[in-house]
């Protein structure tokens, strides 16, 4: 790893609740500038607890956090930095949704950031535009169904423009047709240079998304690696109660029938599987 | 919310907030200048009638809104009419006033004058555009916020409050009037911890959005609607013109 390279660090991160529940118990990880990161973990391996973290809500009782190689200012002006570059999408809609205004809700950000009208009221059109909700500006937040809810959450950090854009399992709650319009927003980031982390339970998809695929197993983070590795750590994932993709088994499966298909690149979704197998019957 | 969704959906929904309350506001300053009960219930009437004719909002949407507010009126009226009195040791006697009924009449149809005016502001204007208004006119920031504030939340706890009521429900805690006490006051508890998490939460989500406690704004752009504000002025001034030439 390159820790020059990295955009946002975590460095043995220690983080104990108020109430007494671990949060993270020494946690470290690296996400690169331009990646696609997907974090997995079960339920309370402290994936929510490590995003806080990013966005500064948060502050390690041990370990640090490191911004663009910088250790994170806790201070006014340090958390003003840090909060306009690194985005941060809650997993509840309306926990992030507190105007009762869709135009005043994504404004608020922008507003926040002491940018000119003429300027927010551009960026707030344009976030919009990007999730497809042109036509929502006016309408009140509480009329919306859940999945809208949740692209005006996505407007709303997008028009803060940030650098890294972490998102708390954003899957959560859409259907198929919606989990592909969100794919897109987000290839979309991608292709303009935001890097992405973001946290699943759907390990499939992680592995045929991202760039990179980081494991969290109770506040700690048991493996990062490229995704093209994670076939080499399938135990790890079955240790952490965590399922491997489907595609890798089905690979396994072959393989150990002498049906191997490709030529070492190992396809990372059934669908490019199935498109190798078809390819195999053609030649 | 009823009145929430004819706010949104009435023929006047585009109109400018600014005539629709200079009109109400004509519409309240005739109901406190009426004298006569006939003149005020004329002033309820045509408030009544540009809400439900002119905004197009049906009659039995004006009726049950108007519904709650009525019986409260007719509680207050009736209390006026009739005094209790303490006679000797310790003994009440209730008293009918002989001469109760004509000011409880006055003030009566006022009110109802009154709450025509309001109703035609609220089924004709969603809230956000009346804060938008009072904060082009300058109204404090921190009374605007709470506002809004409580208008959101209103509709989140609607939400919670009905999960958990429906939840109730599927498990018979409605069936008996003891099991309906009983998870009322569940749900009420409920709701009190989940009003304390949310605040935490939208506190946590401001943050995370560089929100510093300031809710800042867009201004409004936009040209002032004359033709519209002279239409509303001029109706409002025929009102209150109406109402003070009937003392």
């Amino acid at each position: 790893m390159h820790a020059a390279a990295a955009l946002l660090e975590f460095a043995n991160v220690a983080y104990r609740y108020p109430g007494g529940n671990s949060g993270l118990a020494g946690c470290s990880l690296a996400i690169e500038a331009g990646t696609r990161n997907a974090l997995i973990g079960a339920n309370g391996a402290g994936k929510t607890t490590l995003f806080q973290h990013a966005n500064g809500l948060l502050r390690p009782n041990a370990g640090i956090v490191r911004y663009r190689g910088q250790l994170i200012g806790y201070g006014r002006e340090g958390l003003r930095q840090l909060r306009s570059e690194v985005g941060l999408l809650f997993q509840n809609p309306d926990q992030q949704l507190f105007s009762a205004s869709v135009r005043e809700d994504v404004a608020f950000g922008p507003l926040n950031l002491g940018l000119d009208a003429a300027t927010v009221r551009r960026r707030v059109d344009e976030a919009l535009h990007a999730v497809g909700m042109d036509d929502f500006s006016d309408r009140p937040v509480h009329s919306l169904s859940f999945g809208q809810k949740k692209r005006v959450c996505i407007a709303g950090v997008l028009a803060m423009q940030p650098r890294l854009l972490v998102l708390d399992e954003p899957m959560a709650g859409l259907d198929h047709a919606m989990r592909g319009d969100l794919l897109r927003v987000l290839d979309e980031l991608h292709a303009r240079g935001v890097t992405l982390l973001l946290a699943t339970h759907d390990i499939d998809f992680a592995y045929a998304w991202a760039d990179r695929i980081h494991v969290l197993a109770a506040g700690v983070c048991v493996a990062s690696c490229a995704s093209t590795e994670l076939p080499r750590h399938a135990e790890l994932l079955t240790g952490c109660g965590l399922r491997v993709p489907a595609v890798i088994r089905l690979c396994g499966a072959l393989a150990r029938n002498g049906l191997a298909f490709g030529n070492g690149a190992e396809p990372r979704s059934v669908d490019a599987l199935v498109g190798l197998i078809d390819q195999e019957k053609e030649s | 919310m009823l009145v929430d969704r004819y706010a949104y959906s009435n023929r006047w929904r585009a109109a400018s907030p600014e005539a629709k309350a200079t009109f109400a506001a004509g519409g309240f300053i005739a109901a406190f200048g009426a004298g006569r009960p006939s003149a005020a219930l004329t002033v309820a009437v045509v408030m009544a009638l540009v809400t439900i004719g002119g905004a197009r909002v049906p009659l039995t949407v004006w009726l049950r809104v108007a519904v709650a507010p009525l019986g409260f009126l007719l509680v207050g009226m009736l209390s006026l009419v009739f005094s209790v009195d303490a006679v000797g040791d310790g003994a009440l006697s209730l008293r009918w006033l002989p001469d109760g009924w004509e000011p409880v009449f006055r003030l009566g149809t006022r009110s109802i004058a009154a709450l025509s005016a309001l109703l035609f502001l609220a089924l004709t204007t969603p809230l956000l555009d009346i804060v938008a208004l009072l904060r082009r006119l300058r109204v404090p920031a921190t009374l605007l916020d709470l506002m809004v504030l409580c208008y959101r939340t209103l509709f989140v706890l609607t939400d919670a409050a009905q999960a958990m009521r429906t939840a109730q429900a599927a498990r018979l805690g409605y069936a008996t009037a003891r099991g309906t006490f009983n998870s009322l006051g569940l749900l009420l508890a409920n709701l009190t911890v989940q009003v304390w998490e949310r605040s935490r939460a939208m506190q946590r989500a401001a943050q995370s959005r560089n929100g510093d406690g300031a809710w800042r704004f867009l201004e409004h752009d936009g040209a002032m609607p004359h033709r519209e504000l002279a239409l509303a002025l001029s109706g409002a001034v025929l009102l209150v013109a109406y109402a003070f030439g009937n003392p």
